[in-house]
């Protein structure tokens, strides 16, 4: 029962409101075989995500970073298999690492008609060096320059092996002309300031209310869209499934498991499981006592019983962390690592007979710590738990001023030099302050992986990193967590990406997946 | 009286000042700042946030400066009127305000009016013979349902009459998208839109809020029994209700209206539940995600309305005790 079934109930002899699509009417027939091309989805995520220009989206969880990739483009984009071209048809790397030249894709154009250049896409990098995009800094750019008429020439600072993944692939291009006059682009509002060349175009959004509407743009360089018209609101997290149910909106997620025996038996809804993108981890200061020893570190790892509580809180089956951080299933992760089964005895030996009562800060909302309390206390750590909401947990972790502390966050499905970035002290996002580990072999892989290009070299010092984690434990991962994305399967098709869309971000609304390959 | 009058705007002047400094450090010592751009959900931005990135933004909004600066560009800012720009959001505060103020003001005065009515009658009825049996079970049911905190009454009215019975839409605000005529048809259609996804919101606070009105009215009423106008009205042969209404109504007018007073400052803090559950699009919504995100700018301004607010609706009691008092002959300090 929808609102608007209500509504014509209760609008008595006044004619009902124009519902432009009604709960469960379908304009268009689910095509029988490839994805379905329908002219509307309903997304319920939970926030407004600010405008929809580079410079005001925001950067409170993916919402933004992934609604602005429907209306810009990147010069590379991931499909379910890798990096793939998109704004660049073709780059080549300097030998020393330290500068790309990308040679760019012919007939594209922005939404308002003018021509897409290697001049705009020179200006964009220029242009972010004074005025940041929040969600993908690029600092190692030293400078970009257009070398021809279709051909862009980007200089780093020092070789970065996640350039072409992290950077080109997750960095808007802007268009000169809209934005070469603006100084403040903070506070730009202007008409055009949403211009962008990607496969929709942005035509109303409601700040208060969270709305948002894209519509397909036609003439787009990649094809014409299958959904004619893109369409998001916020939604609390407890009414997310509920609304989709409803038949109010086409999509939504939730880290609940249990929505799939939920809907096993719903003819309508289908439910779409991402790779365990997530992780839910425990932060040890190891430059505090009792976790400057990392046998106590291990003994934490040894005394949980981390398939129960993935289990009892995901509601479903348990993805138990990897010790070496980055997930399973994901392009960088090790499999052959050191593990962690739940054995109290060899914990109870590696305490030596000690006991500890600790801290751990966790949010006000998190349900581990209960769970914990108990398996820690049955090998003599006696836990306080301080409970805070995230940006006190983030100043505290900040300051160093914790023993341990439990985060839940994404991005670590995509390129793995966050790693190195975490322990080097150069990430100050929420959840890697208190990123705590001294540990010279670890920081010399970090370096050495960062300036390496070839990936099969790369991806044995990544290896060899996650050795090193695994054993010395900063930090333990608890479980991965998968997001069920609940999906009406005339409206969309979901898709995969090789890591997670852009830099791990568990949707399934790749463009590509609105525009078919 | 004039005498009286300015020292009593002497007074909430003095207040109204305190109010802009509290607002301006409250927001201040909470632990964490602005820049940490942390949505909960474990869906944490995945944004590699550089330090350096950080500092600039640190620059941008003058979060680096002294103390003493930001609150002289504060003061400065609202001596223009200025309310500033937000952080967490692409917009000055000002006009996050104005797209949200009448979802809240709509609400909130619609079920204060409405809790008034419903508590005060409801309270004279019972205090006409206190003691009866009618009058335990409402006395008690109402102390109950004064006690139940906003969110547990909202959820529960969520869980029973949209998800369960399937009345009303999950969400308020209005449907999203919808687009109506311009005639008065289609604003007729807006306005059952709105007030369908309204009713359960407003009946929260009604619900909180009427329970405390009939205690009121209630207590008062029942302390007017026996008084000798209320004898000589009934001797008079005077309908039960034109007593209530006429007679004992105004006699209990002092102590409703000092709880009215009361309850105004309180409302704010249960439309930030009531907005949270019900996803209204209202200043108490923006004043949770603002909280959580420590959008200083904006916590300032929400902060500044909602004190003045309550200032200025005790200064205007204030004005009316004053005319009361001096009906009645007393005078007030």
């Amino acid at each position: 029962m929808g609102g608007a079934a209500l509504l014509s109930g209760c609008g008595g002899g006044a004619p009902a409101p124009t519902v432009e699509r009604a709960p469960g009417a379908r304009a268009t027939s689910p095509a029988t075989t490839g994805p379905a091309r329908s002219d509307l989805i309903r997304f319920a995520w939970w926030t407004d995500v600010g405008a929809l220009t580079p410079f005001q989206v925001s950067t409170a969880g993916p919402g933004g970073a992934m609604l602005l990739s429907l209306v810009y483009d990147t010069l590379t984009w991931k499909d379910e298999k890798g990096v793939v071209p998109w704004l660049a048809s073709e780059w080549t790397t300097a030998e020393d690492g330290r500068s790309y030249t990308f040679r760019m894709a012919d007939g594209v154009s922005w939404h308002d008609g003018e021509p897409l250049t290697a001049q705009d896409a020179a200006f964009s990098f220029t242009y972010y060096a004074t005025h940041p995009y929040r969600w993908m800094p690029t600092e190692v750019v030293e400078s970009a320059e257009a070398t021809g008429e279709r051909e862009v020439r980007i200089q780093l600072k020092r070789p970065y092996a996640a350039f072409i993944g992290d950077i080109a692939g997750i960095v808007p291009i802007i268009p000169r002309h809209v934005w070469e006059d603006v100084a403040d682009p903070v506070k730009y509002s202007g008409a055009n300031a949403s211009t962008g060349s990607g496969p929709y175009k942005f035509a109303a959004h409601n700040e208060a209310e969270g709305t948002y509407r894209l519509t397909a743009n036609a003439e787009y360089w990649r094809g014409r869209p299958k959904v004619a018209e893109w369409r998001q609101f916020a939604v609390p997290a407890e009414a997310r499934v509920a609304i989709v149910r409803q038949g109010e909106a086409d999509l939504s997620l939730t880290t609940d498991a249990s929505v799939r025996d939920l809907l096993a038996d719903d003819a309508r809804l289908k439910v779409f499981e991402t790779a365990p993108l997530s992780l839910v981890r425990l932060v040890f200061n190891t430059d505090r006592p009792p976790f400057d020893r990392k046998e106590v570190r291990q003994a934490v790892a040894y005394a949980l019983d981390r398939r129960r509580i993935a289990e009892t809180i995901t509601r479903g089956p348990a993805i138990v962390g990897s010790p070496g951080v980055i997930p399973p299933e994901t392009p960088w992760h090790n499999p052959a690592l050191r593990q962690y089964t739940l054995d109290a005895a060899r914990a109870k030996e590696l305490m030596g007979g000690r006991k500890y009562t600790v801290k751990l800060i966790a949010d006000t909302e998190a349900r581990e710590p209960d769970l914990m309390a108990p398996m820690l206390e049955a090998v003599g750590i006696t836990l306080q738990v301080l409970r805070v909401d995230p940006p006190t947990r983030a100043q505290l972790l900040g300051e160093g001023a914790f023993q341990m502390a439990l985060t839940a966050h994404i991005g670590v499905g995509g390129d793995p030099d966050y790693l190195r970035r975490w322990y080097a002290g150069e990430e100050a996002n929420a959840f890697a302050q208190g990123s705590i580990f001294n540990n010279a072999e670890f920081d010399r892989l970090g370096e050495e992986q960062t300036t390496t290009l070839d990936p099969a070299r790369r991806r044995s010092i990544v290896f060899k990193m996650q050795e090193i984690l695994a054993e010395q434990l900063p930090t333990l991962v608890l479980y991965h967590r998968r997001f069920y994305w609940v999906y009406d399967p005339h409206a969309f098709t979901p898709m995969t990406t090789w890591g997670g869309v852009m830099n791990g971000i568990p949707f399934p609304n790749n463009k590509l997946a609105l525009i078919g390959g | 009286m004039s005498g009286d009058v300015l020292r009593l705007a002497g007074r909430y002047a003095v207040l109204a000042a305190a109010v802009v400094l509290l607002n301006f450090f409250i927001p201040r010592l909470l632990p964490g700042d602005p820049l940490t751009f942390s949505s909960g959900e474990g869906l944490d931005a995945s944004a590699p946030m550089s330090a350096a990135a950080k500092e600039q933004l640190r620059v941008y909004y003058h979060l680096d400066e002294p103390t003493s600066r930001q609150l002289l560009a504060y003061l400065g800012d609202l001596a223009r009127g200025d309310l500033g720009w937000s952080i967490a959001r692409p917009s000055s505060v000002g006009a996050l305000i104005a797209a949200r103020l009448w979802w809240t003001l709509g609400l909130l005065l619609v079920s204060l009016g409405v809790s008034l009515v419903v508590g005060v009658s409801l309270g004279l009825a019972a205090g006409r013979r206190p003691g009866r049996r009618g009058d335990r079970l409402l006395v008690s049911g109402m102390a109950a349902l004064a006690a139940v905190p906003e969110f547990l009454v909202a959820i529960g009215l969520l869980a029973v009459f949209s998800t369960g019975l399937g009345w009303v839409p999950l969400l308020g605000g209005q449907t999203a998208f919808i687009s109506y005529g311009g005639d008065a048809s289609g604003l007729l259609s807006r306005t059952l839109d709105i007030v369908s996804r309204l009713t359960l919101p407003a009946a929260t606070l009604v619900l909180v809020g009427a329970a405390g009105f009939v205690l009121v009215a209630r207590d008062a009423a029942a302390g007017t029994q026996g008084a000798p106008w209320l004898i000589v009205a009934r001797a008079k042969g005077l309908r039960e209700r034109s007593i209530a209404v006429r007679h004992v109504l105004p006699n209990i007018a002092f102590p409703l209206t000092t709880y009215l007073a009361l309850r105004l400052g309180a409302l704010f803090g249960g439309a930030l539940v009531v907005e949270r559950v019900f996803s209204v699009p209202g200043l108490g919504l923006l004043a949770y995600q603002s909280i959580r995100a420590r959008d200083y700018p904006v916590l300032q301004a929400l902060f500044l309305l909602s004190g003045l607010g309550v200032l200025v609706a005790n200064f205007g009691l204030e004005l009316l005790y004053l005319r009361l008092d001096r009906r009645r002959g007393t005078s007030h300090a």
